[in-house]
């Protein structure tokens, strides 16, 4: 079905108040040696009923988090959501409206989203926030240029431990702009303050550290911002987890200016990867150089609160050359749910999802390091994902997993994580939805391999 | 003002503002649960503890009665008539949500391997094809998260190209001066310089593009940056000129896939000259807007191009399973984490294979013939500058219109659009191309009825303003809330609830 609604007396009827005969006139200034008249070689239309079967088919080819137990991380979490989320932003109100650029037409996004960026800048310990971007790595590389575009410096310093897909990214985007990026050096498996503090110079625009960084510890960002700011107008960027603000200080309490991280744990499901959003929020000295859309808040007429896109002067559709960015939407739905899951849980909820995580994170670190041969890779402190050395072929560890059901974790030396390590170390991520008994199998099956 | 003072503010029938979630929680209330915790706990450093973060809280009932009155308050697809132009507000199938969320699809985490996510590789593998075959290009790359996303992304491609062919210094791009924004935003992102080529009557300017060329030297150029049919709702009827122009000075044609919704089926951009293109499956194939975004741009590129594109790329083995292949050293890289927008990717292929090659067709034809039977009933009262039938002057999917007559009556466009959000039509995109202009773009999808009511809508509004002005200057009057102060809202912009914000 091609979900036209026309029938032949109707076609008819419109192309006489056309005054033409049929609609090839219309298709008429194309000249023909263009046009496609043999047609699209494609499999012919399916049926809904014959959608469903297919789409089912190649559902059932998959394997994950649904029929397995999942310890991976890395950027992508498998936590725990209530069923109202879909239910509330599948209503075909937000699912089927636009950018809301009619304030009078769109209140219901606007104000949702004024209140996602509301909670966003309180996760985040900061002024302000935006209504998403695409991603955590496109929010990475945003903030960079933002900093960039405020110093109107030319280097940022990365913490090597930052996951390798967002420093791939933020390469991409940085690599026309004639901005160089150093990487700060890491041992133990995290960056130390004393190493930025060798870096930081007059022409540093940014330090970006990730905190829980790519390993799964947690990094000084107080230490390391302290370094960044020894220069004058430096920016402390820290790339986050939102759960973790449930517990740990906040990328504001640690003297960032600006925090960039990935929202997908915040209610959205592990997609293969997307749609997810990206969380950008900043000292309110970014306001008017953030990129990405922005709510603000307005009276009408009446002199009733209401609300509306705010500051677009800084976007591509007034700006075009000159705009903060190229980034012309948000991910709307994606934030909707994220806003909807934060208001769901409110600060218990989130307190006792982030300390879940803690605990079980910690509990299982305990068992597995209790094996003979198994090793915690580094000595300090994480949230929810640890890395351990394994004694056997790490490949061998992810292989068995699968015939278990199990995906055992994140293999760094994998192809999927080039760049991080050639080594034995397994990242491993544990969420609020892993029990005991999981932990076990899991447990158990190193166990088994190692002896 | 008090907040139950504002609830109840009414001086017409409007409807009350909904207090934020900052002003209506609940202390220390949760509106979800979790097990007990199963382990024992382990201490949390003191150093590392935060302060504790502030967040509002719910029983879960309010949770659902806040989100429920906010959809109460927005206009949509599935409820209004949405004729935003270049927009492609077309119907939201529902068995792209069904697809999207099998469990099978969205709890796949984006770093398993290749041999536990097969169906999905295939799923991907096979709207990559699809896409290939509808271009007409070689190699399509579902990468990018959005339109402007795929355009940064192709001339990355494209300049990666150059360097690799001894032609660095191909760094100018030309777009068109009615191009959508992220055209020229894009080539910034790329530390590209944007030259702008003049259109006439909604078509290039074919003088003005030799011109342009020549003056900035055509060894100087990377592309010129197309939107077929152009952002004036036309088709370019000299777009296979342009691209032998363009060919000749060395240069690459990219194609603002915007508006292949007037095209699907009927025409091949690799047909007319096309070298890159971005789609918008949020435009053409039906994937929700949701509020803006999630969209997916991928791009389509020719064989000389396709060397560059990012990775990872989903491949088919010579064994018939799919992989995603890192290994492409001519690759400009990564552009997004992990592999792309999956989930719209899924909603993208359930659409096309419900078409099929016929559906598609028919998509283009009905779209085009929607446009031009509003903009024929409309034409005696809205003036179109493009649109002249009897002179065999069609438009394509959209058509512009500059409502002279009516503007010199004494309302202002905004008035107009205003206006008929109390008439429950979305207004259509307004001052874009041109300035005072509406640009409508009724779809495929919409009824006859529908495309009916909304000419009633239209002629009512121009009655109006012939006989009682003030309904339309002073509109919106039937809509959730009167006109937005957005000029005090840039002037000091508040975007964060904080505690003084509280009435």
């Amino acid at each position: 079905m091609d979900y036209t609604q026309l029938n032949p007396n109707q076609k008819q009827e419109m192309l006489q108040a056309i005054g033409i005969d049929s609609v090839d006139e219309l298709f008429e200034v194309i000249p023909p040696s263009v046009r496609c008249d043999e047609g699209l070689d494609l499999s012919p239309a399916l049926s809904e009923l014959e959608l469903q079967r297919q789409l089912a088919e190649m559902a059932n080819h998959n394997s994950g988090a649904h029929n397995m137990t999942c310890f991976m991380g890395c950027g992508a979490y498998d936590h725990f959501y209530p069923v109202h989320i879909d239910q509330l932003s599948n209503r075909g109100e937000f699912l089927t409206s636009y950018t809301p650029y009619q304030a009078e037409a769109s209140q219901g996004s606007l104000q949702a989203f004024f209140e996602f960026q509301s909670q966003v800048a309180r996760l985040a310990g900061l002024d302000i926030a935006n209504a998403s971007l695409y991603d955590g790595a496109t929010a990475v590389a945003e903030a960079a240029l933002l900093a960039v575009n405020t110093t109107r410096r030319h280097e940022v310093l990365v913490a090597s431990t930052l996951h390798p897909e967002y420093l791939a990214v933020l390469k991409t985007v940085l690599a026309d702009l004639a901005v160089t990026i150093k990487e700060i050096p890491s041992r133990g498996f995290k960056v130390h303050p004393e190493d930025i503090e060798t870096l930081v110079s007059e022409k540093t625009a940014a330090v970006i550290v990730q905190s829980p960084n790519v390993w799964g510890q947690i990094e000084d960002w107080d230490g390391c911002f302290g370094a960044a700011h020894t220069i004058p107008k430096t920016a402390g960027i820290a790339v986050f987890n939102p759960i973790a603000c449930g517990l740990l200080k906040t990328p504001g309490e640690c003297g960032a200016d600006i925090a960039a991280g990935e929202g997908q744990p915040l209610g959205n499901a592990l997609n293969l990867g997307g749609p997810y959003l990206g969380l950008l929020a900043a000292k309110e000295q970014y306001m008017r150089k953030m990129p990405g859309r922005l709510v603000g808040m307005t009276t009408d007429e009446h002199g009733r609160r209401v609300f509306c896109l705010t500051l677009q002067t800084r976007e591509q559709h007034i700006r075009g050359a000159k705009a903060t960015s190229n980034v012309c939407t948000n991910q709307g739905l994606m934030a909707l749910r994220a806003t909807m899951f934060m208001t769901s849980l409110g600060s218990v909820g989130l307190q006792e999802m982030a300390g879940q995580c803690w605990h079980k994170a910690h509990y299982l670190a305990s068992e597995v390091s209790n094996l003979d041969g198994w090793e915690i890779a580094f000595e300090g402190s994480f949230f929810n994902e640890f890395t351990v050395h394994c004694p056997l072929p790490v490949t061998t560890v992810v292989e068995e997993g699968k015939r278990r059901g199990l995906l055992v974790g994140v293999a760094a030396a994998g192809r999927r994580m080039r760049g991080l390590s050639a080594g034995d170390e397994l990242i491993i991520a544990v969420t609020e939805k892993r029990t005991k008994h999981e932990m076990e199998a899991l447990v158990s099956l190193f166990k088994e391999l190692s002896s | 003002m008090s907040t139950i003072e504002q609830t109840m503010k009414s001086s017409r029938n409007d409807k009350p503002v909904e207090p934020l979630i900052f002003e209506k929680h609940v202390e220390s209330m949760c509106g979800v649960d979790f097990p007990p915790l199963d382990v024992p706990e382990s201490a949390i450093d003191e150093t590392l503890a935060g302060a504790g973060i502030n967040l509002p809280s719910f029983g879960q009932h309010d949770v659902m009665a806040h989100y429920t009155h906010l959809s109460d308050r927005n206009f949509s697809v599935d409820g209004n008539f949405y004729p935003l132009g270049s927009c492609t507000m077309k119907h939201n199938p529902r068995i792209n949500e069904w697809a999207a969320s099998q469990p099978g699809f969205a709890c796949l985490h984006p770093l398993q391997d290749d041999d536990t996510i097969q169906g999905a590789l295939r799923l991907l593998y096979e709207t990559r094809a699809m896409l290939e075959e509808i271009s007409g290009l070689h190699e399509v790359s579902l990468q990018p998260a959005a339109g402007a996303h795929g355009e940064f992304t192709a001339l990355k491609v494209i300049k990666a190209y150059y360097a690799e062919i001894g032609q660095p210094e191909r760094q100018v791009v030309l777009a068109a001066d009615t191009a959508h924004g992220t055209n020229p935003a894009s080539c910034t992102m790329c530390g590209a310089i944007v030259e702008t080529v003049r259109t006439v009557d909604g078509q290039t300017d074919l003088e003005h593009l030799k011109e342009v060329i020549e003056t900035v030297g055509a060894n100087k150029i990377a592309c010129f940056m197309i939107t077929n049919p152009s952002t004036a709702g036309l088709f370019d009827v000299h777009i296979k000129e342009i691209a032998d122009i363009i060919h000749d000075a060395g240069a690459k044609l990219y194609l603002d896939g915007a508006n292949m919704n007037a095209m699907v089926g009927r025409v091949k951009p690799s047909d007319f000259g096309v070298d890159a293109m971005h789609y918008n499956t949020h435009k053409t194939f039906s994937t929700p807007h949701g509020g803006g975004g999630p969209g997916a741009g991928p791009i389509g590129v020719t064989e000389e191009l396709a060397p560059f594109l990012p990775v990872p790329q989903v491949m088919m083995a010579d064994d018939g399973s799919f992989y995603l292949d890192r290994d492409r050293p001519k690759s400009i890289g990564k552009v997004r984490s992990f592999i792309g927008q999956f989930g719209v990717l899924v909603r993208c292929w359930t659409y096309i294979s419900a078409c099929g090659p016929l559906g598609l067709r028919n998509v283009a034809e009905t779209a085009v013939l929607n446009a031009n039977y509003i903009a024929a009933r409309l034409q005696d009262l809205y003036e179109m500058p493009y649109f002249s039938p009897e002179e065999g002057k069609f438009c394509a999917h959209e058509f512009v219109t500059v409502p002279r007559a009516l503007l010199d009556k004494g309302v202002t466009l905004i008035d107009i659009a205003k206006r008929m959000i109390d008439y429950n039509v979305h207004p259509p995109t307004m001052h874009w191309p041109v300035h005072d202009c509406l640009m409508v773009e009724p779809t495929e999808t919409e009824s006859k009825y529908a495309l009916d009511q909304f000419i009633d809508v239209m002629r009512t509004i121009a009655e109006e303003i012939e006989q009682d002005i003030e309904k339309v200057q002073c509109a919106p009057t039937e809509a959730d809330i009167a006109r937005a102060d957005e000029v005090s809202a840039a002037r000091k912009p508040v975007i964060v609830f904080t505690e003084s914000e509280a009435n």
